[in-house]
This record gives C-alpha cells, sequence and structure tokens, in this order.
C-alpha cells in the first residue's frame, strides 16, 4: 500500500519533480557546514574540519546521485532519454530515417488497413445472439449437380428437425415475394418467408412489435416483420407502424413487427420483408423442390465435427427413400458462410500484407546492422563510460520502437485510404460496414509497430552491443564485422527474397486468374444492356400474363434510343438458380432423377436482344405460337451432356417433374453458351422455352433487356413510365445495367488482383533495395581488402564478378525458397482461382526473369563501384 | 530509527538526526548524507513524513522533517514487530542452553 504509494510519488517526481537538484543541493550543503562547524567547535582549524566533515557525512555528489534515483524512477528516467537521443539520432540522419519511416509506414499501414477489414468480416461478431453456435446446413449434392452446398427441400428439413441430435432447433427460409403497392410508387421488395423458430434459433429480438408464432406460420397468417431500412425509408420510422395493414402481391398483410437495424440474414443484406414460410402439407412432401436454407444451432457441448457426422449419417438415411442415391448433408458455420469467398480473399491479402511488413522489417535490419556497424565507435565509447550491456541494449532497442512508433503514426494516415477501397470488399451477404480506426485496429497497428521494432531492432542491438564490448576503443574500424554478421545478413536477403517470390508469384496467378475471368465469353454483348425486373405476380392468368408482357415490350420498345427488348425468367448472370429435372425420349424415370436442367422461359426477341449466337438450328420465331407441341433451345452443355458426337436438332425431352400430362419439347436450336448463373459460375445444361408456349409452368418472363443505342441509363425514367402507362401498379425493380452487373461479380477478384500486384510490387522493390543495401555496405566495408586485392593484380573486371556472384547466388537461393513456397501458396489460394486452372510454370518463369533482371542491376551498381575503387586511395582509407 | 528520532523530538533537520543518531548510538552509528537523505525522501513518498523549509535556532534556513500520524503508525507496528524478534531470537540464543 505504502510502497505503491511511493511509486505513484516517484513517477511524479519523474515527471515534474517537486524538488529540484538546488533544492537538494541546499540542504547538503547545509549539513556538510553543520558537520564542519562541529568539528570546528570540537578543535579542528576550519581547513581540517571542512575536510573531516567531508570524510564523515560523504560526498554531496553521490548523495545527490542517489537522491535523484530515490526522487524518480531511475528507468523512466533513461527510457525518457533513451528516447530524446534516439530523435536525435533520427534527426541527423534524415536519409536513413525517411527511408526506415516510409518503409514502416507502407508496411505497417497497409497491415492496419488489411486488419481493419478482416476484423470487420471474419472477427467481429455477428448481430446473432451466440453467433458462434449456428450453422447452415445444405444437401452434398456432389454425386447430381457436382455442388457441394445445395438447397435443401422442405421434407428434408422436417425431418432433418425431426431426427436431429446436435441442434437444439433447425429452421428454413425460403425465397419470397414481396410487390408493396398501396403506400407511394409499387415496389418490389426483396423477402424471404421464414419458419416461426427463425427467430428463435438466431436468438433476433424486434425492435418494436413482435416476430410471428408457430401458430401463425402453421395456418399461413398474412402477417410480415419489416427491416429496419424499409421502415425508415416507406414508413417514416413512425411507430405506429405496427399493426398497420400493407399490401403485398394484392393481398393486405399486417405488419407485426420492426427488426433492428443491424440485423441481416442470408442470402443478402437488404431483405426487406419476412413472412410465415407457411409450408402446406403438399409441401412437406415435396422432395424435388431444391430451395430452403436451413439455419441450425448447435447444442450446448457440440461441436461442429460432431454436427457434420451426425447431419451427414441422419440425412442418408432419410432421404434413401426418396432421392435415387441418397444423400449427406453439410453443416457449414455460418460465419464462413456469409464471409463466403471474400474470407479467403482477406487472408490471402492480410498474408501478403504481413510479408511485405516482414521484409520491410528485414531491409530496417539489415540497414540497422550496417548503422551499427559504422556507429561501433559512438557505442564504445558509451561502454567504455560505464553503459552496461544491458544499456546498450535497451538503447538500440528504443532507437527501433521510436522508428516503428513514427512509421506506425504515417501508417495510420496511410491506411485511411485503403480502408475506403477495401469496404467495397465486404460481401453482399453482410451488413455494410464502414471501415474505422477504433481501438482494436489502433491496438492491432500498435502491436505489428512494436513487433516490428523489436524484430528489425533486435538482431542489430545484440550484434551492436556484443560487438562494442568485444572490441572496445581499439578497433581502428577495418572492415571486419565478422563471418557471422556476413552470414545472418545473407540469410535475410535470402528471406526476403523467397517472401517476395512467393507474392510475385502468387500476385502473377491471380493476375491470370482475373484475366481469364475478364475475358470469359459471356455469351452475350454486355454493353449497352439495360436490364430489370418487373414481378408479374398480378398476372396469374397464363393469357393475361402473355399479353401483358407483349405489351410492355412493345412499350419499351417505342422508347427512342431504344434497339430491342426482350424478357427471361431471370435476368442473365444474377445467380438466382432455376432448375428443374427432364426426361430425354426413351430414358427411365429414374434417370430423370439424376438429370438437372437450368430452366428458362423467354420472349422470341431475347436472344437477338443479348446478342446471343447460335451453335445450330434455330432461334424462336413466329411460328412457335401456343402449342400442343412445343419447341425448346438448349445450350451447348445441355447438347454434349446428352448428345455427345451427334446433333441433337429434332430430339425430344420431357420437362418437371416426370408425368405423362406433361408436353414432349423438341429442340430446334442449339445457342452457344450463355453464363445465366454469374460470370464465375460453373455452365449448367440449360433449356430454353418461348414464354407463349410455357403455359403449364409457372415460369414467368419477369426479367427484362434492352439493348439500346444510347447510354442505357438515360432511358429509365422513360421505361418505368412507359410501364405504368400500361399498369399503375406495376413494380419496376433493380434497375441496373449488364455491364454493372459483370463488374460487380469481378469486383472482389479484381481488387484482389490489384492489391496482391501492388503488394508484390513493393516487396520487389523492398527485396532489391535490400540485396542493394548489403551490397554496398560489403563494397565499402571492404575497400581496403579491394585494394589489396588491385593491388595484388586482380583486374576491376574479377572484382565485378566475385561482387555481382554473391548477389546473384543470395538471389537464386531466394529464388529457389520462393518457387518452392510458391506452390504451397497457391495450393492454398486455390478458392481464388475460382474454378480456373492458372499455369503456374510460365508464372514462376516470369517472376524470375523479372527478379533476376532486378536483382543483377541491385547488384550491378555496387559491383561496379568495388570495380572501380583506386588501389591507391583504398589503401591509404584508414 | 528516523521515525524514532523525529516521535521523540519533534521536527528536525537533517543534520540534527545523523547528530542525534550518532549521540544516542554513542558515536557507534555515523550516518553518510548518501544514506540520509535518500531515506527520508522514501519515507516521505510513502507518506510517513513530511518535510518543509523552516528556520533554524541558529537562523539558517533549513529543510524540517516531521513525523505524520501515518508515520507513528508504521512506528508502533515496527517496534512490535522488532521486539517480537529479539524476544525470539533471544529465546533462541540465550534460553536453549
Amino acid at each position: 500500500m505504502s510502497s505503491l504509494r511511493e511509486w505513484i510519488r516517484r513517477l511524479w517526481g519523474t515527471l515534474r519533480p517537486k524538488r529540484d537538484d538546488s533544492d537538494l543541493e541546499e540542504e547538503l550543503w547545509l549539513h556538510l557546514e553543520l558537520a564542519a562547524e562541529e568539528a570546528v567547535r570540537a578543535g579542528h582549524a576550519p581547513e581540517q574540519a571542512r575536510q573531516a566533515a567531508r570524510i564523515r557525512v560523504g560526498g554531496v555528489a553521490q548523495a545527490i546521485e542517489s537522491l535523484r534515483d530515490q526522487r524518480g524512477l531511475p528507468w523512466l528516467d533513461h527510457l525518457a532519454r533513451d528516447v530524446r537521443y534516439a530523435l536525435r539520432q533520427i534527426r541527423r540522419n534524415p536519409a536513413f530515417s525517411s527511408i526506415a519511416i516510409a518503409t514502416l509506414a507502407l508496411g505497417i499501414g497497409v497491415n492496419t488497413a488489411m486488419f481493419s477489414a478482416v476484423d470487420a468480416v471474419l472477427i467481429r461478431p455477428l448481430p446473432f445472439a451466440d453467433a458462434d453456435r449456428l450453422v447452415m446446413i445444405w444437401d452434398d449434392d456432389r454425386g447430381r449437380t457436382g455442388s457441394r452446398k445445395f438447397f435443401s427441400t422442405p421434407p428434408e428439413w422436417d425431418e432433418w428437425r425431426r431426427h436431429n441430435t446436435v441442434f437444439t432447433d433447425i429452421a428454413a427460409s425460403q425465397p419470397g415475394d414481396a410487390a408493396l403497392s398501396n403506400n407511394g410508387a409499387p415496389e418490389e421488395l426483396p423477402a424471404r418467408k421464414v419458419t416461426a423458430n427463425f427467430w428463435s434459433v438466431l436468438g433476433a429480438e424486434p425492435l418494436l412489435g413482435r416476430v410471428f408464432t408457430e401458430e401463425e406460420d402453421a395456418r399461413g397468417a398474412r402477417v410480415v416483420v419489416i427491416s429496419h431500412g424499409l421502415w425508415q425509408r416507406r414508413f417514416g420510422a413512425s411507430p405506429d407502424v405496427v399493426n398497420r395493414t400493407i399490401t403485398l402481391n394484392d393481398n393486405p398483410y399486417q405488419v407485426i413487427g420492426v427488426l433492428p437495424r443491424e440485423f441481416y440474414f442470408m442470402p443478402a443484406r437488404d431483405i426487406d420483408v419476412w413472412m410465415p414460410a407457411a409450408f402446406s402439407a403438399a409441401m412437406l412432401r415435396n422432395w424435388g423442390w431444391h430451395d430452403v436454407h436451413c439455419v441450425a444451432r448447435l447444442k450446448p457441448g457440440v461441436t461442429l465435427r460432431q454436427a457434420s457426422e451426425s447431419m451427414a449419417a441422419l440425412s442418408l438415411q432419410v432421404t434413401a427413400p426418396h432421392f435415387n442415391r441418397p444423400r449427406a448433408a453439410v453443416v457449414v458455420p455460418l460465419r464462413e458462410e456469409l464471409a463466403g469467398k471474400t474470407g479467403s480473399s482477406l487472408i490471402m491479402l492480410l498474408c501478403a500484407s504481413a510479408a511485405v511488413l516482414l521484409i520491410a522489417c528485414v531491409n530496417l535490419a539489415n540497414l540497422l546492422m550496417s548503422r551499427a556497424a559504422v556507429r561501433h565507435r559512438e557505442v564504445a565509447v558509451r561502454a567504455a563510460l560505464g553503459a552496461g550491456r544491458g544499456r546498450l541494449i535497451a538503447q538500440f532497442l528504443i532507437e527501433s520502437l521510436v522508428l516503428a512508433g513514427l512509421g506506425a503514426v504515417a501508417g495510420l494516415a496511410l491506411a485511411i485510404p485503403v480502408m475506403r477501397f477495401l469496404e467495397t470488399l465486404v460481401p453482399q451477404t453482410m451488413a455494410a460496414v464502414r471501415l474505422t480506426l477504433d481501438w482494436r485496429v489502433l491496438a492491432f497497428s500498435a502491436g505489428i509497430a512494436t513487433a516490428a521494432g523489436l524484430t528489425f531492432g533486435l538482431t542489430p542491438a545484440l550484434g551492436g552491443s556484443r560487438r562494442a564490448l568485444q572490441q572496445g576503443l581499439h578497433d581502428g574500424g577495418r572492415g571486419s564485422a565478422g563471418a557471422r554478421s556476413h552470414w545472418f545478413q545473407h540469410a535475410l536477403i535470402v528471406t526476403e527474397t523467397a517472401l517476395a517470390v512467393v507474392l510475385l508469384t502468387s500476385g502473377a496467378l491471380l493476375l491470370q486468374t482475373f484475366q481469364h475471368l475478364r475475358q470469359l465469353d459471356l455469351g452475350i454483348r454486355s454493353e449497352r444492356l439495360l436490364t430489370f425486373v418487373t414481378p408479374l405476380f398480378r398476372y396469374r392468368d397464363f393469357d393475361r400474363r402473355v399479353a401483358f408482357v407483349n405489351a410492355e415490350l412493345e412499350h419499351v420498345r417505342a422508347i427512342p434510343g431504344v434497339v430491342n427488348a426482350g424478357a427471361i425468367s431471370r435476368v442473365p448472370l444474377t445467380v438466382n438458380d432455376q432448375a428443374t429435372f427432364y426426361i430425354l425420349a426413351g430414358q427411365t424415370g429414374a434417370q430423370a432423377r439424376e438429370q438437372v436442367a437450368l430452366s428458362r422461359v423467354v420472349t422470341r426477341d431475347y436472344f437477338a436482344t443479348v446478342g446471343a449466337r447460335l451453335h445450330e438450328g434455330r432461334f424462336f420465331d413466329a411460328s412457335d405460337q401456343r402449342s400442343e407441341s412445343p419447341v425448346a433451345i438448349v445450350n451447348e452443355s445441355f447438347a454434349d451432356r446428352n448428345f455427345p458426337e451427334r446433333s441433337p436438332i429434332g430430339a425430344r425431352f420431357q420437362f418437371g417433374r416426370w408425368g405423362s400430362k406433361n408436353y414432349w419439347y423438341t429442340i430446334v436450336g442449339v445457342v452457344k453458351e450463355i453464363r445465366d448463373r454469374g460470370v464465375a459460375e460453373e455452365l449448367q445444361p440449360t433449356v430454353y422455352r418461348v414464354h407463349e408456349q410455357a403455359d403449364q409452368t409457372g415460369d414467368q418472363p419477369s426479367g427484362i433487356v434492352v439493348r439500346t443505342a444510347v447510354e442505357p441509363t438515360s432511358i429509365v425514367a422513360a421505361v418505368r413510365a412507359a410501364i405504368w402507362s400500361i399498369d399503375k401498379n406495376q413494380p419496376v425493380a433493380r434497375v441496373q445495367t449488364l455491364d454493372d452487373i459483370v463488374a460487380r461479380q469481378l469486383a472482389v477478384p479484381s481488387q484482389n488482383t490489384a492489391l496482391s500486384s501492388a503488394f508484390a510490387l513493393l516487396a520487389l522493390l523492398l527485396a532489391s533495395l535490400g540485396l542493394y543495401g548489403v551490397l554496398s555496405y560489403a563494397v565499402t566495408q571492404r575497400t581496403n581488402e579491394i585494394g589489396v586485392r588491385m593491388a595484388l593484380g586482380a583486374t576491376s573486371k574479377d572484382i565485378l564478378l566475385s561482387f555481382s556472384k554473391r548477389g546473384l547466388a543470395l538471389t537464386l537461393a531466394g529464388l529457389a525458397i520462393g518457387v518452392v513456397l510458391a506452390a504451397v501458396a497457391a495450393r492454398l489460394m486455390a478458392t481464388l482461382f475460382y474454378g480456373f486452372r492458372p499455369t503456374y510454370i510460365p508464372a514462376v518463369a516470369v517472376v524470375s526473369i523479372i527478379l533476376l533482371s532486378v536483382a543483377a542491376l541491385a547488384c550491378f551498381v555496387p559491383a561496379r563501384r568495388a570495380s572501380r575503387v583506386n588501389p591507391l586511395i583504398a589503401l591509404q582509407h584508414e | 530509527m528516523l521515525l524514532q528520532t523525529l516521535a521523540t523530538l519533534g521536527p528536525l533537520h537533517g543534520y540534527s538526526i545523523a547528530a542525534r543518531l550518532e549521540q544516542v548510538s554513542a558515536g557507534a552509528l555515523q550516518i553518510n548524507m548518501g544514506t540520509l537523505y535518500p531515506g527520508l525522501m522514501r519515507l516521505e513518498q510513502r507518506g510517513l513524513v513530511r518535510s518543509e523549509w523552516n528556520v533554524t535556532d541558529t537562523n539558517r534556513k533549513a529543510r524540517f522533517y516531521s513525523i505524520t500520524a501515518a508515520g507513528r503508525r508504521q512506528l508502533a507496528a515496527e517496534k512490535a514487530e522488532w521486539d517480537r524478534m529479539t524476544t525470539i531470537m533471544h529465546a533462541l540464543l540465550h534460553d536453549q542452553s
């Protein structure tokens, strides 16, 4: 207790001494005088008396020194002195300091920004209670569609929920439709249908009102819970929105609750309307209806692995009677699901930025070692004056830490623009974030700055202090830093070269992938193509629907600047799957269960509008009217899968569930692949039908594509007006150009590529600077030796070669290690290649050539300087 | 020791503390300035004594130290502890034989 008090006083004493030195001194002098006076009284002569007093009570200087130590905290004092000294050193060597600080700022800034993104996407808690216990459950469909995570069906959800032993509960959600029409302009709202236990599984509480009950879900009550965003936007954040009746899909629904602002859930951050799933008895028996997301909460104590094994086994059992091939289930943590590919790319980028920082540290360590050698005289003086090894090391370390601290401050300034860029990387499935320098990020950057300071400062500190104590003052500074420190510096160079090679190679592989993605043939011409969605829930009757769609397209085509317009069930390149089984003439029903094709309903002008190309046969034309013998167009995947080596034209297939009532479709054309599911998604067999012949299924051509001669966004208002002139309550949703869709899908790979290439170039630059630094230092250090060798007959060519060889040997060693590491890295990054296999050899070859030429340059400059050494001057260089 | 001196004699400056200790110990205890003043400073930092500049009877400016209430408590505690120790030591060294 009292010693804590002492400590605080001493701390205070260091910061603002209450009693300064003169105060202490005055007290001591008085003591001495009084002692002397007493000696005089005892009969000594005044001179002798003073002497005797001094002997008896001790010296003033020593007493002052111990008083000072007692007054403050000596180590804090030393620290302050070291920091001041370090700052002076930094000011004295502006070139070295600015290089060091700039290098560190780059390293720390980039790492800070990357960490803030990783923190937002992968670390920060999700807005659900105990979110780490939440998982998604998928069908393992590798055997059939090749997809590891396929949507499950309502009956699977029901069976899993009833029989599983590992979850407290499982909730299901399905896509929903919600077109709001009574409150301002008609609008299509993103909606999901969820089971009543969805809320308890997530542990979500509404901000206002309540969520729906089991009973409401079971009877399909028309109640909805709305998002915070919708509440603000359409209902003016009014608290009496609860219990208000709104019109969705032309039906009255009662708003019963509003969710908090931070709530979101798969598959998108902007779901506005949550309605009861209300699975009918028929739906709960429909084993072919694959559109369900299942989310579950692990029971306490159950691990992910146990849950996965138990669910896989359970699923095999419950699906056996219903699927041709029993299907396992896949359990994925919700966090991983939400972060998706962004998670792996962020981790890759964080690793890359860490490697850049490491290279920066290695460089600085090298620089400091070189400088420590230069400064060893100064250090030796300090050692001779009584500085212990601990104090010397502390002083070296504090210098590095001060550098790191300054680098961190500069780095934070640099991090902010990088963070703005990274915000766009946050996946669409998660809430939008604004990355800020909050305390976690600041703590992280303080941590890495300290780590960096210690990393690059420790070795030179140890080395510098050791040498100072061993060699002392007598060493004339003739450059032999010793084989040991050369060895160490060389190891550093090899390390940083290897890291640079890894970064360059990964960058090259990502670049290849990105080029590949960009040059993918989309199957359609994306420029000047406007897309939007007109939900057709108001036109349930087939004839009215066909009439409306045709009228709508007619009106849109009449707008000036429009070249053509067509409709399709899903806007191309959006991932909304809509697939069904099919059966070819002559096949059995059992085979159909193994065959899935995407199904699209289009208008006759659709293919012409998007600029699709024909492989063989024909597109739809005016002869394809409503008929008992409809026609179909298939894509190349469909043709290749079912008709290898022969033409599918004229072949017939049946569609949907294998009933006898279905039409037989005749294939009249094969279209070249259109990437209907997304730029980076795999191609799948696809069947296109003309909407006028699609009366037997619910497929609705609600996605509209418009080819324009003018800037597509300039006609949006005219398009809305044209559609509302037919039906003023028709929502027009998700207006975007196809170029935007493509750009958004390429955003993650393009940013990955941009950032990793930037990191790779930075790494290359730093590594070559490091090589250059070490070699030029060696040249400076060995000037004497070079002089001797030249005096003994070595030509300047020999000298040039000997230095270049050394640099190149280091580079080659780094290259060899780097290539091996890069192969490992490439394997870890596989998911970032989007199924594309970038070619490794050319990437490595290009990287090697770049690295070797840069390294050659970095070696050549100092080696040439060495070869130009004048032996006479060199030998006088003492 | 320092505390006891201050407790008995009231406020004193450094030299008279040293003189008093020397006198009481009959010259056996000569205290160096380098020991005395840091010791006083530590006691002050712990709040056991306080000090202020004042004028001596010979009209000199000097820093006078005086014991605080906490100092008295500490003194009592230490004295008790010391007595206990000496009793034990005494018992060990003399009564055993």
